[in-house]
């Protein structure tokens, strides 16, 4: 059955929605849904970073570090959240709740240094500020 | 007709036609890496950018359509300081080092970079190569990809997807963090890679490559206690010369022998008469399977990827295919059973080693249903790779024979380089096979050529007209099985896995002078010339067949000649 390719977005949010992401055999479902080869399925799915093919943690943490939240200390913002978290990028905590992205620009520049934990965007963050937010985390 | 001027030349073109292929028909070479005829344009390289109508914006030439009227300077000083950057940038992403490691890289000889380098007559490197750190994928028994060396071209996955009809690559992530790699990283030898080696060709670079089992052959050349055998495969024999700078199609079949002798192997033999032995035992099997109406049509079994794609992607038809294994596997059987018994070596001391034109071949030997038969397979290139380094230039040697007894062939043996030539050899066999008489008419013409679908009807006798199809190239075997899953009648259908067929082989020579078509057009030439030049054209004529199954395998089926010239087959599916 051969489907049209301007709903694949929207198929693949709707399973990341239900499982948090994308599982190997929804894959295999995609390829035979869209008559593609299931390289070229995982392919378009990693070519978005926040699509998952694998599991991650109830809250994604995401940090951004590109220019205009570096030149306002994102970086000592990210070593404050890698220390609470004992997270590198792109790690998940083995209690599953955290998954930790360093990220590019989240649209956000004249507020930095920004945070996202999973849809909701926090700006103008102190170091204290994004930990309370993060213990608040359950 | 679209009428424009390119370097000051004026040119027609039809309409559709791109400013690159209109360049390259007035003679003027744009430099392109990710460009390749036969697959759909990319234009991710940009090295082929030209000025169009000294507009500010420089154009690629492959994917900008001629118009008329256009002024295009290809190789103004603006280009050519653009196009210096470019390379410069691709460059610097390509794993270079100063560890000297284009020295051993398995395109040393046949660098596209270098061409390019040379076409664009670069002149500085102001960039530091960045090394990846990617790790290599040594997941599959028949190719290494080696990402760090990926300069990202496109090209190997629009050959998976486009030519072969598979894809198992595709890009993951964005910008310099784009990789190329497969279905969750699994890697090549846990996906539906058929080990075709396509990919291998088309890649400009040296990051896909074969397994490489020279050092294995090497080890057992020079070790005393072994008796080491060589099988080469009817296509190595017009490709071989071509490292050493001949044409393509050149036919050095004696001085291939010579050149292994020389090397040190205790016997050099012709896969050829197991060919032969394969069209016995296929031949049988379809007269057999005809007559009795058994699971028709009978597909063929001695191309690999094929082989794999059907266990893939076609698992219910695996019994339609031929139980006969490949010519290389029955050699290998034969090699440490008869053979050890007529030249007195214990089979535990005997190495077996085939030349093969293939990648896929590496994968099937190491088939737990195979036994090990065949100890290392080396491709053309590899076995050029040797020749080369013990201090042989090929064209130079006289010409000798092969060894006897695996030595003699009919002419029915060297087509099978060829597409159609497993359908042409078996039918002047069947024919024999199910009349008694010869067939007249030998050259089957509708089989031969580089159509990717044929199809031929040949009368038997008055009750019997078979129908048979030959298909090359994986994408045209899947048109052929969906034509067979539709219900389209055949009774024997040749598959082979690369495109023109095993000259075209995944494991031939790579030119960087050449398209893949010249190239195949070329060894086409050389087999069908080697065919029509021999006397004896039909299997079942070799006296050494004859004795083999007097002497050793009893008649053609027999119980002996299952048990080690027969296989069965593995229902992968996707997973």
């Amino acid at each position: 059955m051969k489907k049209s390719n301007d709903i694949f977005l929207e198929t693949v949010h709707n399973i990341q929605q239900t499982y948090g992401y994308i599982p190997e055999r929804e894959i295999n479902q995609l390829a035979e849904k869209f008559d593609q080869p299931r390289a070229k399925i995982y392919g378009a799915i990693k070519f978005y970073s926040m699509l998952y093919t694998e599991p991650t943690g109830k809250y994604i943490i995401r940090i951004c570090d590109s220019l205009s939240c570096h030149l306002k200390d994102s970086h000592d913002l990210l070593l404050a959240v890698q220390d609470y978290l004992g997270l590198e990028d792109g790690e998940t905590s083995s209690d599953q709740l955290f998954t930790l992205e360093i990220v590019e620009c989240l649209g956000h520049c004249g507020e930095g240094p920004v945070m996202m934990v999973n849809d909701k965007m926090y700006t103008e963050l102190t170091k204290g500020k994004a930990l309370e937010i993060l213990q608040d985390c359950k | 007709m679209k009428r424009l001027e390119i370097d000051n030349i004026e040119v027609e073109v039809e309409p559709g036609t791109t400013l690159l292929e209109a360049a390259r028909k007035i003679n003027v070479n744009i430099p392109t890496l990710c460009y390749e005829e036969e697959l759909s344009i990319f234009g991710g390289c940009r090295l082929c950018v030209v000025e169009v109508n000294g507009g500010e914006l420089l154009k690629p030439a492959c994917a900008t359509e001629a118009d008329d009227g256009m002024i295009v300077k290809t190789h103004s000083p603006r280009v050519r300081e653009v196009r210096q950057t470019l390379f410069e940038l691709i460059i610097a992403s390509h794993d270079i080092s100063c560890e000297l490691n284009c020295l051993t890289c398995t395109r040393q000889s046949s660098c596209e970079l270098r061409v390019v380098a040379e076409d664009i007559g670069i002149s500085r490197m102001r960039l530091n190569p960045i090394y990846r750190g990617l790790e290599k994928d040594f997941s599959s028994h028949s190719i290494v990809r080696e990402p760090n060396k990926c300069i990202t071209c496109d090209r190997c996955i629009r050959k998976c997807e486009e030519i072969q009809g598979i894809g198992i690559f595709a890009n993951s992530a964005r910008g310099p963090e784009t990789e190329v790699t497969t279905f969750q990283d699994k890697g090549m030898g846990n996906v539906e890679c058929t080990n075709c080696g396509q990919c291998i060709i088309s890649c400009p670079t040296g990051a896909l490559h074969e397994v490489y089992h020279s050092e294995g052959v090497w080890d057992a050349l020079y070790d005393e206690n072994k008796h080491v055998v060589v099988q080469t495969a009817p296509a190595v024999r017009v490709a071989i010369a071509e490292p050493f700078g001949a044409e393509p199609g050149t036919v050095a079949t004696g001085q291939l022998v010579s050149a292994l002798k020389r090397l040190g192997f205790d016997g050099v033999f012709d896969t050829n008469f197991t060919a032969y032995l394969t069209i016995m035992e296929e031949g049988t099997e379809v007269v057999k399977r005809v007559t009795e109406n058994d699971n028709l049509p009978v597909l063929t079994s001695c191309s690999p990827g094929w082989i794999k794609f059907i266990e893939h992607f076609y698992p219910d038809y695996l019994k339609n295919l031929s139980t006969a294994k490949s010519p290389q596997q029955m050699f290998g059987a034969l090699a440490k059973t008869y053979y050890a018994e007529q030249a007195g070596v214990d089979p535990e001391d005997i190495v077996v080693v085939s030349i093969m034109p293939c990648t896929a071949k590496k994968f099937e030997s190491r088939r737990p249903e195979m036994n090990g038969d065949v100890d290392f397979v080396l491709t053309t290139r590899e076995a050029g790779m040797m020749i080369k380094s013990a201090g042989i230039n090929i064209c130079d040697l006289p010409e000798e024979n092969y060894d006897n007894l695996m030595g003699v062939s009919s002419g029915a043996g060297d087509i099978f380089a060829a597409s159609g030539g497993v359908m042409e050899a078996a039918l002047r066999s069947a024919y024999y096979l199910i009349t008694g008489e010869e067939l007249e008419d030998i050259d089957i013409k509708p089989v031969r050529g580089l159509t990717g679908l044929k199809k031929a009807e040949v009368p038997i006798n008055e009750d019997l007209t078979l129908k048979v199809g030959v298909a090359h190239g994986l994408s045209n075997a899947r048109k052929m099985m969906e034509l067979i899953k539709e219900g389209e009648e055949f009774h024997f259908v040749e598959f082979m896995a690369c495109p023109g067929g095993c000259i075209g082989g995944g494991g031939q020579p790579i030119r960087a002078d050449m398209t893949s078509e010249e190239a195949l057009q070329k060894r086409l030439e050389g087999v069908y010339s080697i065919d029509s030049s021999k006397k004896m054209r039909r299997s079942h004529e070799n006296p050494m067949i004859q004795k083999l199954y007097d002497e050793f395998l009893g008649k053609p089926g027999s119980h002996k000649a299952h048990k080690l010239l027969h296989t069965e087959y593995t229902a992968r599916g996707l997973n």
